[in-house]
């Protein structure tokens, strides 16, 4: 009777231990991610092992098979990814611009349902409708296109002061070219970065969003007087030495080291920028060490002459995570990367990110005391932007925005007038129009 | 009787073996071909291909947009620039190099061999970004130039026909080894008795080069010059990292212009299809010009 009950219990627990851990553990599964990823940069370590592999030790059933890649090469896998409708699971995208497609063709899910009641937790700025009128992607910051970058230590040992106008800056030149230096240092050989660094910053002092709204409407064109007087700016910038045509052979990654060091006291690039110049927690160097960060600061462009919108800057909804509509509804796997995009902007995440990087936290529940005098310099700058204006490819269609970035080189490069620039401009607009 | 005898065991061996490389050859090289040059006479412009009801054969609207862009013909000249470094710049060099080590005309062989041979083995991203310093307007070069001329701006990048300059300069120093190997490797399988019996006959080093090795190289020079051609045509990785095609594209080439009309801003698929096959095309006809030259003025082995 004793040899039978045991035997008894023995398979009973055998059945139990085979099946119970199955009926009550969450199903596996495993999702597929396009990450942009920069290696280079100084959090690069800390997110890979708080932001990815902390996700794996938080949550073992999901298995994540990252593909990181960074600028060009992350740009064209998407579109290959998109042209071949084989978007990963979850995969890193831009309001608008270089993510175009995704929006558009709606291969990526409406993410707004799936938020739900999270959606408190966010700046309701950070949620507005993108490209094509859904929240295609969750951001993780409202992020700046356009800074202007001083170095004041520079400035004051060449006895001078931030400048207030236009008129101050070009007063500067002939004192910084007798010093040897450039006035102004951009990373403008890839042909995004000036247009969306600069002119778009132009573009809204200058054209305004109004006009630039009946413009992308058709109701007024790129050749009227205003979009052209943008663009007579800009080329006036190359005329009076403010900008020299060598940033259009300077890499959007050696321009970092060129203002750390002096070349120049004035860089102009995107608030992200800040991330490149801050301490690198895996090795303790910084481009800019701390003790001298308090050297440098982060205003806008200085007033233009005839500008409708003082003070203003080209402000944007931050990059975030999609998920692809492949995906079924209700499943595991959108489960699954929903769990992902809610931890990539999570607080925890999002600190990290504020803390590494300087990006604003688009959640309102964020803060930290661990920040290098560079990010509060950043956090301070947004306070000086009155008005945030469009960034054109953030707006324009990639076939309207293109010969405007090609453009902005030739007018740099004496091979193309500002008249000229917009009606090939106008002309790409009318092509894409009538397509539509 | 007639079938038993078509299917000889000869033939259907001759089949067996060639039948893999036939289907590797349609699946990766002859289809790719044909559905590009279908895919560029329809407005194709993402999603299913197949059963997409939005796919429309449109004709050669795309070969007219690309004939009436000025970024196509920049591009074209700077395949040509390059094309006529390759033919008129590496061959050449590349030929005199394995001549002189050869014929051991100067001393240390094997170490001008690795110097001239070194860049081919290098990634052509970390050559790109290298040289992209060096021509930087606050690389060495700028330094090197100003330790002269304190006041000289470097220029080279900006003036629409000299910027593409270093990029052919960099091609030459980088693929130059390549055909100095082909030529030293083909120069080996030339009898030295031969060159020999010509030295004492009285023949002098330009006749030993004009009569015996030049002709018995031509089928060499031309495996080169079509290397050359063909890679002239898909030139990009390099430009890819050391411009970008920039500034204002005027550094671009065929295989940049195609990319960035299917991967940057919107993607035009119909038109980079239209590129692609364009490029086959051009390919085809000089390889072709190529082979007529050769059967006429070459010699024989």
């Amino acid at each position: 009777m004793f040899k039978r009950s045991t035997v008894f219990l023995l398979t009973l627990l055998l059945i139990a231990s085979v099946f119970v851990p199955a009926t009550f553990a969450q199903e596996r599964v495993t999702i597929t991610v396009l990450n942009y990823f920069d290696l280079t940069s100084p959090g690069a370590e800390r997110e890979l092992q708080e932001v990815w592999h902390e996700f794996s030790n938080r949550f073992p059933h999901i298995t994540v098979l990252r593909e990181d890649l960074f600028l060009e090469p992350f740009h064209q896998k998407t579109e290959a990814y998109a042209a071949a409708n084989q978007l990963p699971d979850v995969i890193y995208m831009w309001p608008g611009g270089r993510s175009t497609t995704l929006h558009t063709k709606r291969l990526v899910k409406d993410l707004r349902p799936l938020l739900g009641e999270d959606a408190k937790y966010f700046s309701e700025a950070v949620l507005a409708p993108q490209t094509a009128g859904y929240l295609a992607e969750l951001p993780n910051t409202m992020t700046s296109s356009h800074a202007l970058y001083v170095n004041v230590g520079l400035l004051q040992e060449l006895g001078l002061e931030i400048p207030e106008t236009y008129e101050d800056l070009v007063a500067m030149v002939p004192v910084l070219k007798a010093n040897g230096l450039d006035t102004i240092l951009m990373g403008a050989q890839d042909d995004w970065v000036i247009q969306s660094c600069l002119f778009s910053t132009i573009v809204g002092r200058l054209v305004g969003d109004k006009k630039m709204d009946e413009i992308i409407a058709g109701e007024a064109k790129f050749t009227d007087s205003e979009f052209v007087g943008a663009l007579e700016f800009y080329g006036r910038l190359f005329a009076d030495g403010v900008l020299h045509r060598k940033i259009m052979n300077t890499t959007y990654g050696e321009v970092n080291g060129l203002f750390a060091a002096g070349r120049a006291p004035f860089m102009i690039d995107g608030d992200w920028k800040v991330g490149n110049f801050i301490t690198d927690t895996s090795t303790g160097e910084a481009l800019i060490p701390v003790d001298k960060q308090d050297e440098f600061k982060m205003i806008i462009f200085p007033a233009i002459p005839g500008e409708i919108n003082p003070n203003s800057a080209s402000t944007v909804v931050g990059t975030g995570y999609g998920m692809s509509a492949n995906i079924p509804a209700g499943s595991a796997k959108e489960a699954a990367a929903w769990e992902l995009i809610k931890w990539l902007q999570s607080v925890e995440v999002q600190k990290l990110r504020l803390e590494t990087g300087g990006t604003i936290p688009s959640r309102i529940d964020v803060t930290s005391d661990q920040l290098e005098p560079l990010v509060n310099e950043r956090l301070g700058y947004y306070a000086l932007i009155e008005t945030g204006t469009y960034v054109l490819d953030s707006v324009l269609a990639g076939e309207v925005y293109l010969p405007i970035n090609i453009g902005l080189q030739e007018i740099g490069l004496g091979l193309a007038t500002p008249m000229e620039v917009a009606e090939r401009t106008q002309e790409a607009y009318d092509a894409w129009k009538a397509n539509q | 009787m007639k079938k038993a005898a078509f299917w000889t065991e000869e033939r259907r061996a001759y089949l067996i073996l060639v039948f893999p490389a036939v289907i590797i050859y349609w699946a990766v090289m002859a289809f790719p071909t044909i559905f590009s040059f279908i895919l560029s006479l329809t407005n194709y412009n993402g999603g299913p291909v197949f059963g997409n009801p939005d796919v429309k054969i449109v004709g050669f609207t795309h070969y007219v947009r690309m004939f009436n862009d000025k970024y196509f013909w920049i591009s074209l000249k700077n395949n040509g620039l390059i094309m006529a470094i390759s033919l008129f710049g590496q061959i050449p060099l590349g030929f005199l190099f394995a001549y002189v080590l050869h014929r051991k005309l100067i001393k240390f062989g094997d170490f001008f061999q690795t110097i001239i041979y070194l860049p081919a083995v290098i990634s052509t991203i970390v050559i790109g970004r290298l040289w992209q310093s060096f021509f930087s307007p606050y690389g060495p070069f700028t330094e090197f130039m100003r330790r002269f001329n304190p006041t000289w701006e470097n220029e080279l990048f900006f003036d629409p026909h000299l910027a593409i300059l270093p990029v052919l300069f960099v091609i030459l120093w980088m693929y130059t080894g390549t055909y100095l190997i082909i030529f030293l490797a083909n120069l080996q399988k030339i009898d030295p008795a031969l060159i020999e019996a010509a030295r004492i006959d009285g023949a002098t080093e330009w006749q030993v080069l004009t009569k015996i090795i030049l002709p018995a190289l031509s089928g060499v020079i031309v495996t080169t010059a079509i290397l050359a051609i063909s890679g002239s045509l898909k030139s990009f990785d390099l430009l890819f990292a050391m411009t970008g095609g920039n500034p204002a594209r005027r550094t671009s080439v065929l295989a940049l212009y195609m990319y960035d009309n299917a991967f940057r801003g919107a993607p035009k698929y119909p038109l980079a299809n239209a590129i692609s096959v364009f490029m086959v095309l051009l390919s085809l006809i000089l390889i072709m010009v190529v082979r007529i030259t050769e059967s006429r003025f070459g010699g024989r082995e």
